[in-house]
């Protein structure tokens, strides 16, 4: 059987994409150790008035480096195994807003290529003719321009911005998987055993076979 | 060493005199008759087995740590996600091993058309096969509520839903199997419950499908049944082919598990069910698409269920609609052939329609494509006997494989089906 068409056409089936309604920034994020933790420090002093991170625990931002001095000082009296919780509450910012500002924990896993998402809102603000902040990627957004990217005076003042955003992109893509990592690492681990155990396989299938594949062909052959 | 032998050769005597074990591996292993023409998409049905065990090891793993009740099934699966150790693995193994299921399986049975392994006297492989195809089905849809994200919920209420179009009773039908009148806390207990009972009646299936195997024997790429020297035992020629075929197959499946496990995972998933907010677009993971795009083909919703359902329950008709007599499978029938592809490019297209938002050309596309999905089966019978005629008359044959040919067709359709052919 001529595997070729198969191919492609699974090829094909597997390169169906996702259509992209929003032209977001063509940014590349880091997850190294310092952007995550600055990326901590601005989403839990600036993010959490509003928005919480319920399925990160404070203590988990020790792994990252946080350093222990900072995060006593964003627990305040909060107990290490708290979940990061915002402190508006529920109630209170369902009356500011008409809605709960969305849990974060999940926010780059929740929308098509994440990171940059979030990159793109937040420096996706700017002031309309009839002088309303608004947004181009998410058009009649509640939530304020929290880092004043509509108003930066600046290109030096947006060019700090535009870190800051890459910091909090960065964070909470590390917060939606804190795994991520240790999977890739297990991942290279376990490709490198198959990929070897699969070789002495196919060794091992070529020595039992020996014997009978002088004529693997068809008993009857097509001309 | 003498004194090991002996005992391991007692306990052998002794089992063997209460259980036929040394019968059993005999039989079905170390001298079951394999056709040594097998090439590698005999592999699958093996890799099926394979996906079958390890949905069932995950899932019982996963079961531990997940709790079926819309105000905690979100949370819990988060919870193996970030604390339950290796817990990420486990549900990223299970995730992406639906998928991986649905496309071998999906491969197994373009194998099982390519060679024409449904016809006799196999029907009743391919008929077993069906019914397992569809618990598969049942199985994956019901395992997909069980996230509890916004594509879960709203899956399952457009799913569920549609047997809203059967007639009369279509209401009371729909709330029989939500358990409610929308999707909520009785659907998720009664699809968990039901997601861990099914598995178990595949693995029934499954039994029978290879006690069927084992009776009829593996069909091969020729399509005749070989001579008795042309057979090999499964132990050890297939056995590590089978394993090394898996060695090939893991590393595909595990590029998945650990570098990209969120490609079959719908972003609108990682948002907790909300019953108030419909995503702008409800679209069923990948394996339903070409069956979803039939579905809304379909102007009216009662056809478009029924062409839904016709279009996956067609395929146990394969045996009737092939009317050739030519043994083996599209590589000796021309027009077949290329009906085979046609058919494969069809259901991928269909898959793509699927996949968009309904409207504008695709939805002519996808009527066009509808068409040619059931045309294919329709046609079959005429076109495979025009196949007949058409090869009868074809001397450029060997001649040794012609009289294969022949001998095979007299043996399986008695000497009318002979003239024919002359």
């Amino acid at each position: 059987m001529n595997c070729r068409p198969l191919c492609l056409a699974l090829l094909f089936a597997s390169g169906i994409a996702h259509a992209n309604t929003v032209p977001l920034a063509d940014v590349t994020l880091s997850t190294d150790a310092d952007t995550l933790r600055r990326g901590a420090e601005t989403v839990v002093t600036v993010c959490m008035n509003c928005h919480s991170l319920k399925y990160i625990r404070y203590r988990d931002l020790l792994n990252i480096g946080v350093d222990r001095d900072d995060l006593n000082l964003w627990m305040g009296d909060k107990d290490l195994n708290a979940p990061l919780l915002s402190l508006t509450p529920e109630d209170m910012a369902r009356a500011s807003y008409g809605k709960v500002p969305p849990d974060l924990s999940l926010m780059t896993a929740a929308r098509e290529h994440g990171g940059r998402y979030v990159y793109s809102l937040l420096t996706g603000f700017y002031t309309d003719d009839d002088g309303y902040t608004n947004n181009h990627v998410f058009p009649g957004i509640v939530m304020p321009d929290v880092f004043g990217y509509s108003f930066a005076g600046t290109k030096e003042d947006q060019h700090q911005i535009e870190n800051n955003a890459a910091d909090v992109a960065g964070f909470l893509q590390w917060a939606a998987e804190p795994n991520a990592g240790l999977r890739k690492k297990i991942g290279s681990a376990v490709i490198l055993y198959l990929v070897i155990l699969t070789a002495l396989l196919y060794l091992w299938k070529r020595r039992i076979w020996k014997d009978v594949d002088h004529d693997t062909g068809n008993t009857v052959r097509e001309s | 060493m003498n004194g090991t032998m002996s005992k391991r050769k007692r306990l052998q005597k002794w089992i063997d005199l209460r259980f036929p074990l040394t019968r059993f591996v005999k039989h079905e292993l170390t001298e079951y008759p394999t056709p040594r023409n097998l090439n590698y998409w005999w592999n699958f049905g093996f890799l099926a087995g394979f996906m079958l065990v390890m949905q069932i090891a995950t899932g019982v793993f996963l079961t531990m740590h997940y709790k079926p009740d819309a105000a905690e099934a979100f949370n819990s699966v988060q919870h193996i996600m970030r604390d339950v150790n290796y817990g990420w693995l486990i549900r990223y193994l299970h995730s992406t091993g639906a998928s991986a299921f649905f496309a071998v399986i999906f491969i197994h049975m373009a194998r099982t058309l390519y060679y024409g392994s449904y016809r006799a006297p196999r029907e009743l492989m391919w008929w077993s096969g069906q019914g397992l195809l569809i618990l598969l089905m049942a199985t994956a849809f019901m395992g997909y509520l069980l996230p509890w994200g916004q594509m879960s919920y709203w899956g399952a209420q457009v799913i569920t839903s549609l047997f809203g179009a059967t007639p009369v009773i279509g209401d009371q039908i729909v709330i029989w199997l939500r358990g409610d009148f929308s999707v909520g806390d009785d659907t998720l207990t009664r699809f968990f419950s039901l997601h861990y009972l099914f598995p178990f009646l595949i693995l029934m299936g499954v039994v029978l499908h290879l006690v069927a195997l084992h009776t009829v024997k593996s069909s091969n790429p020729s399509g005749i049944t070989l001579h008795a020297q042309d057979n090999i035992p499964f132990h050890p020629y297939f056995t590590i082919k089978d394993f090394y075929g898996l060695g090939l197959f893991l590393i595909v499946f595990c590029s998945f598990v650990f570098f990209m496990p969120e490609f079959f995972i719908e972003p609108d998933n990682n948002i907790p069910a909300n019953p108030l907010q419909t995503p702008a677009h409800i679209v069923p993971e990948w394996y339903f698409l070409p069956f979803y795009a039939i579905l809304r083909s379909i102007p009216d919703k009662l056809g478009g269920v029924i062409a839904m359902t016709l279009s996956i329950l067609i395929f146990a008709a394969m045996p009737f609609l092939d009317r050739c007599k030519v043994p083996g499978g599209a590589q000796y029938r021309p027009i077949y052939r290329v009906m085979f592809y046609v058919f494969i490019v069809d259901v991928l297209t269909l898959g793509y329609i699927g996949s968009q938002p309904p409207g504008g050309v695709l939805t002519t596309v996808g009527e066009f494509a509808t068409f040619i999905y059931f045309a294919s089966f329709i046609i079959l019978p005429f076109t495979s006997q025009w196949e007949n005629r058409l090869l009868a008359r074809k001397k450029d044959l060997p001649k040794e494989a012609l009289k294969l040919i022949r001998d095979e067709v007299e043996e399986r359709y008695g000497d009318s089906a002979r003239e024919d052919m002359q």
